[in-house]
């Protein structure tokens, strides 16, 4: 599992052709690959908001949330990569037929977990938390994590590049609309129960 | 431009106008967007400025919203709907002197916007500053359109009203409405006038305008460009013409009441909002029947896609609708509204729409329309299309990116209290927290700004290589 890590990082193109000649068996392992990385970003965060802390503007005071509060959004966090990832990997099952491709569940999963990788590996600025640099890196993995997409898409789903385009866009729509409904979930989750508690 | 392009002149239709408004839009898209990019800085370093009132934020701010809405926008819309009409009532324009009167009057709102905005002289009415005499004057503008564009239905030699017609029918009165209505004041003096509506029912008709100013303005009118130029540039009938005439009424229907969503939390009454907003989310709806209806128009054409940027921008320009569309409705949610507004984060999503779909949509539509209009074959270069596509891609991605993280961030921030009930930060530490964001959005509007100077170098040389051209290679009829 390490290796498509790091291969992705290193040669996507040829890491990206070795998972599409990957049998069906050793697919469905790597349906495992989001549930691990996913950690990464969730403890960092967890430790980065509660122990690390930050602050706003010239010599401010240091914030961070209490650990209890902290614990709590880092599981919901981590909960909601995974539903993400099953979401975007269930739609790109769902699209594949109508761009030519063949397809399961399991497959999309593991295009979208892998093609995220950059995302989670960033995630481990969260032990840091400095918010220009955050964000930099940020839009680092995101254009990374696009970029995989475009190319892996074509590969892994064995259709011509131009098709690839549309499904990867198509693919990129859904995302974002799955952006905005996080978005959204965390602001109402916020007036539910789970808005943060500051340490004085 | 006359003596020079006579050769050009169709037997049938009328081009010059179209000509004209095509033109004119890529020149205002210049001067909008760099008027944008000067203020987005202005906010990132405040210096800029000058010090002077006639380009500080407040002034220059409605100049690029009326320049991008009306000058950009509204010169694709009535290039595109001028073109559109003709081709597919196959006849002529009813008139072309008051054709002739739409554009020299159009430019002259434009002009008289672009001096009496930094003077200062405003309405105050957000996408509706302009005054009194200058409000007449779209008035009378508008009225001719609407008689050109159905005069124009009405002699058709096709049975059949093509759909692009419905919604350009549909936006041209609807804004009529919706721009008398809002604009009725009683003027104190040539610059000054008071709206005849008072307090919370001025807030109401002005964000009933507003709203109603991107659905018919932004969308309609933009949906009918979809629905000629993406089956045009594909090569392709439309996916489904039955869902076309459904969210065709559905949009027409449910657009005029979503109003109410800017005004969430105010003295509005409670129900209005509440009405608001639930007819902002089942907008959802008619929004996306369009996006289906383009994209599944366009995925059958993906062959195409190595040869044609023109598609490119078609496709990522539907991306874009059915992403907003859909950001807009969960916006409108009172719970989520109570954290967005007045952040960033409705900047971004303006400009999702803004950048992403509209300026997006008209920049296909202008490079399909150029060289049918100059007598050429295709643009002068394939190659800068494509580098303007990505242009326009990263520059739109990097704006709303960093307009979300600001967002979310002020929202989050100005809403956060310590255990003791004092406030974690002050407002100012959010101004501060933001500064990364704005250097970001300057960038991305920077790289949107500087796509369209390649536009307009590759619209130059198009049009120019034609005075090399003997006048024979006039007229190519890709009806």
């Amino acid at each position: 599992m390490i290796q498509h890590t790091f291969g992705l990082l290193t040669r996507p193109s040829s890491q990206w052709q070795t998972i599409a000649d990957l049998p069906e068996k050793s697919l469905n392992t790597l349906a495992i690959y989001p549930v691990v990385l996913a950690i990464l970003p969730a403890v960092a965060w967890f430790y980065g908001t509660s122990r690390v802390g930050w602050s706003v503007g010239d010599g401010g005071d240091v914030i961070k949330l209490t650990v209890e509060s902290a614990r709590l959004i880092s599981i919901l966090f981590y909960a909601a990569m995974l539903g993400c990832v099953a979401v975007i990997g269930y739609f790109i099952h769902w699209m594949a037929h109508t761009y030519g491709a063949a397809s399961s569940i399991t497959k999309g999963i593991v295009i979208t977990s892998l093609a995220a990788t950059p995302l989670f590996l960033s995630g481990a600025v969260g032990f840091y938390p400095l918010l220009w640099l955050d964000m930099l890196i940020g839009v680092a993995a995101v254009s990374w994590a696009v970029y995989l997409l475009y190319l892996g898409i074509p590969i892994v789903m064995g259709i011509p590049q131009e098709r690839g385009f549309l499904f990867s866009s198509a693919v990129m729509a859904i995302a974002l609309v799955i952006l905005i409904c996080l978005m959204v979930g965390s602001v109402i989750l916020w007036d539910f129960g789970a808005a943060p508690a500051f340490t004085d | 431009m006359s003596e020079l392009n006579a050769a050009l002149e169709h037997p049938t239709y009328n081009y010059k106008v179209v000509r004209q408004f095509a033109i004119m839009t890529v020149v205002w898209g210049i001067v909008g967007m760099l008027v944008g990019v000067l203020i987005a800085a202005q906010l990132a370093w405040p210096a800029l400025n000058f010090d002077l009132p006639w380009t500080s934020f407040g002034r220059l701010r409605p100049l690029h919203t009326n320049a991008v809405i009306f000058a950009f926008g509204g010169c694709a819309l009535f290039a595109t709907s001028y073109y559109v009409v003709q081709r597919t009532c196959q006849t002529g324009l009813v008139s072309d002197k008051l054709a002739a009167f739409t554009f020299w009057g159009w430019q002259l709102v434009i002009v008289a916007a672009a001096i009496t905005l930094p003077l200062g002289l405003t309405t105050s009415k957000e996408y509706a500053e302009l005054e009194w005499p200058i409000d007449i004057l779209i008035a009378v503008v508008w009225v001719s359109y609407a008689i050109v564009f159905f005069g124009t239905i009405m002699k058709r030699k096709a049975d059949h009203i093509y759909v692009a017609n419905w919604f350009f029918g549909a936006f041209i009165i609807a804004v009529a409405v919706l721009h008398i209505i809002n604009s009725l004041a009683i003027p104190v003096g040539p610059t000054k006038s008071y709206s005849i509506y008072a307090g919370t029912v001025d807030a109401m008709v002005q964000w009933w305008y507003g709203h109603n100013a991107v659905g018919f303005f932004l969308t309609a009118g933009f949906l009918g460009m979809m629905y000629y130029f993406v089956p045009k540039q594909a090569e392709r009938p439309v996916y489904s013409y039955r869902l076309s005439i459904v969210h065709f009424w559905a949009l027409v229907a449910v657009y005029i009441w979503a109003g109410p969503h800017h005004l969430h939390y105010t003295a509005l009454p409670d129900w209005a909002q509440s009405l608001g907003m639930v007819m902002s989310i089942i907008l959802l709806a008619p929004s996306w029947g369009g996006m289906i209806n383009g994209m599944m128009t366009l995925s059958g054409a993906w062959d195409k896609l190595r040869t044609d940027p023109i598609l490119r921008f078609l496709v990522v320009s539907l991306s874009f609708y059915g992403m907003s569309t859909f950001e807009g409705p969960m916006m409108s949610i009172k719970t989520v509204n109570a954290l967005s507004h007045y952040t960033d984060w409705t900047i971004g999503h303006v400009h999702s729409g803004a950048l992403g779909w509209v300026a997006m949509i008209s920049i296909g539509c202008i490079y399909h329309l150029i060289p049918i209009l100059f007598g050429k074959e295709r643009m002068y270069s394939t190659d800068l299309i494509n580098v303007h596509f990505w242009m326009s891609t990263i520059g739109t991605v990097l704006y709303i990116v960093s307009m979300w993280v600001n967002g979310i961030l002020q929202g989050l921030m100005w809403r956060a209290y310590n255990q003791d009930g004092t406030l974690t930060y002050s407002f100012v530490e959010s101004v501060s927290a933001s500064y990364p964001g704005y250097v970001v959005r300057v960038l991305g509007g920077g790289i949107f700004f500087a796509g369209m100077l390649v536009m307009a170098y590759n619209v130059y040389m198009t049009t120019r290589k034609d005075e090399a051209l003997a006048p024979a290679a006039a007229a190519p009829n890709a009806a």
